[in-house]
């Protein structure tokens, strides 16, 4: 069967973990668009996740998604990483890398599982926190909470990382790679990322630096 | 003319089953006008007059267009010098009082014969399961009966100019060989003459890629980075293209 037969080659698997990749930065790029009424008020905050919430079939639908979207971006990253390493990983008495910037590209799977770790944190903290507390209520006393702060800002960054490799990566696995358009892309896989670090690592900020006490 | 004088630590390795290691040469009064396989040549007859087994390493040409030189200098595939083969390095890059490491080409689906010496006929499997035109093209054409936009025929000589030598899969942290494959795929596709047999192509020679044990490309780019002919990663995104459609439409 020809699916299966693209799914089990190596392009087809890259193709894939492509893919999900994209899927999954459209839902970073909805996530922080809501996220950001934290920054007009508390209210408008809230009226957004009610809003949310009211409509219980959608949020069930796209969580299951992201879910599996999750699960096989991530479960591939790790296969090919071990495939990969079955070659002789330090299989040269000397190792020089020519590429410079090689630091995103050598550490996705070790950022991409520390994402992991920040989303089971994010989920169990906020989706499965405390019940019959107002949700920007949760989202302020955790967030004021330095060590708590301190690891999404961590975690952001990582992601930040992840996704300077993997924006021009995933173009590149598409066939997206034309004179004309590298210059913009090669300046968009460090814009974007930087984009959302500002965005969500603004958040925990705020509340950590007490800017958002009156929230 | 200059001459300087190296420590050399040369992997050792009698055959494919026994064990290698880094074995250490002192050489004196090299000429920095020497090309790096004349050095070896140098450290070879050296040995030989001691009656030691002198060092085995492929070469053919000499002149950077065969394919068969090659090997890992200092962790540099084809050594410090930016698009050119081992056989085109000269002394000249290098010190008096330098130590260069001087491993084989390693490779999963490189198996080492002797010493430098490595098995690629896995890059020669992958041209026989799909890069050739096996249609039949008819006698010689006429002047200008197959029009080429010139922008295309230099695409196509571009990634013709791989001449196999297996430095992208060497350099390859995954150990890929998609550099390679996908030249040779482009510089087929990219012409009129490729095309009947284009989508088979690709599905061919990326399942025999895979079969023979090359890793998984993950756009590290050393690949590109210590080619001899500056073959550009373009072409992996070409054939991530190519592979993409035929697995849609043929697969
Ligand atoms: C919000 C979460 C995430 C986003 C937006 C994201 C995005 C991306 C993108 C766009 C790529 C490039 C795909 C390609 O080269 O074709 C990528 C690659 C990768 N991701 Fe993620 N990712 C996320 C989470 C994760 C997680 C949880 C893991 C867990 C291990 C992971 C591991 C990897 C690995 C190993 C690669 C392969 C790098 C490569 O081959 O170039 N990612 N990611
Ligand atoms: S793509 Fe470059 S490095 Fe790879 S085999 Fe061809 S010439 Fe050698
Ligand atoms: S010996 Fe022919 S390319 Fe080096």
């Amino acid at each position: 069967m020809w699916f299966i037969r693209f799914v089990t080659s190596s392009i087809g698997k890259k193709l894939i973990m492509g893919t999900t990749g994209l899927l999954l930065f459209l839902f970073l790029c909805t996530h922080a668009a809501g996220n950001a009424t934290i920054y007009m008020s508390s209210e408008v905050f809230q009226s957004y996740a009610d809003e949310l919430h009211s409509h219980p079939l959608i949020v069930m639908v796209f969580s299951l998604v992201i879910f599996v979207l999750f699960v096989v971006h991530a479960g591939l990253g790790i296969f090919l990483f071990l495939e990969n390493r079955r070659d002789p990983g330090c299989r040269y008495a000397v190792n020089t890398r020519v590429v410079s910037n090689s630091l995103a590209s050598r550490t996705m799977p070790y950022s991409g599982l520390f994402i992991l770790l920040f989303v089971l944190v994010h989920v169990f903290g906020f989706t499965f926190g405390p019940e019959h507390v107002p949700i920007s209520e949760t989202v302020k006393v955790m967030l004021s909470g330095f060590f708590y702060g301190l690891f999404y800002i961590i975690s952001f960054i990582i992601l930040a990382i992840h996704l300077s490799h993997g924006f021009w990566s995933m173009l590149q696995t598409f066939g997206l790679n034309h004179p004309r358009y590298n210059v913009l892309i090669a300046r968009l896989t460090y814009i974007l990322p930087a984009f959302f670090l500002l965005l969500f690592g603004g958040i925990p900020l705020y509340f950590m630096s007490g800017a958002g006490a009156s929230f | 003319m200059s001459s300087i004088d190296l420590t050399l630590q040369i992997w050792r390795q009698k055959n494919n089953d026994s064990l290698g290691h880094l074995e250490t040469y002192f050489l004196q009064g090299i000429h920095t006008d020497m090309s790096f396989l004349e050095m070896l040549d140098v450290l070879n007859e050296k040995l030989t007059k001691e009656g030691k087994d002198p060092v085995t390493f492929d070469h053919d040409c000499r002149e950077g267009i065969c394919g068969m030189c090659g090997a890992v200098v200092n962790g540099v595939a084809h050594g410090p010098e930016k698009e050119i083969t081992l056989c085109q390095l000269h002394m000249r890059n290098f010190r008096s009082g330098d130590t260069l490491v001087i491993e084989p080409f390693r490779s999963k689906a490189f198996p080492i014969r002797k010493d430098l010496m490595v098995d690629r006929s896995a890059l020669d499997r992958i041209i026989q399961s799909g890069g050739y035109v096996s249609v039949n093209t008819g006698g010689t054409p006429d002047g200008n009966s197959l029009p080429i936009p010139s922008s295309v025929a230099e695409l196509a000589m571009d990634a013709a100019a791989c001449i196999g030598c297996g430095a992208c899969v060497a350099s390859c942290p995954n150990g890929a060989a998609m550099l390679f494959t996908s030249a040779k795929i482009s510089q087929l596709c990219l012409l009129p003459q490729g095309q009947p047999e284009r989508k088979r192509r690709a599905l061919a020679m990326v399942e025999t890629m895979d079969k023979e044990g090359f890793g998984n490309c993950t756009n590290f780019r050393e690949c590109e980075a210590v080619c001899p002919k500056s073959i550009s990663i373009r072409n992996i995104a070409r054939l991530n293209r190519e592979f993409l459609v035929a697995s849609l439409l043929e697969g």
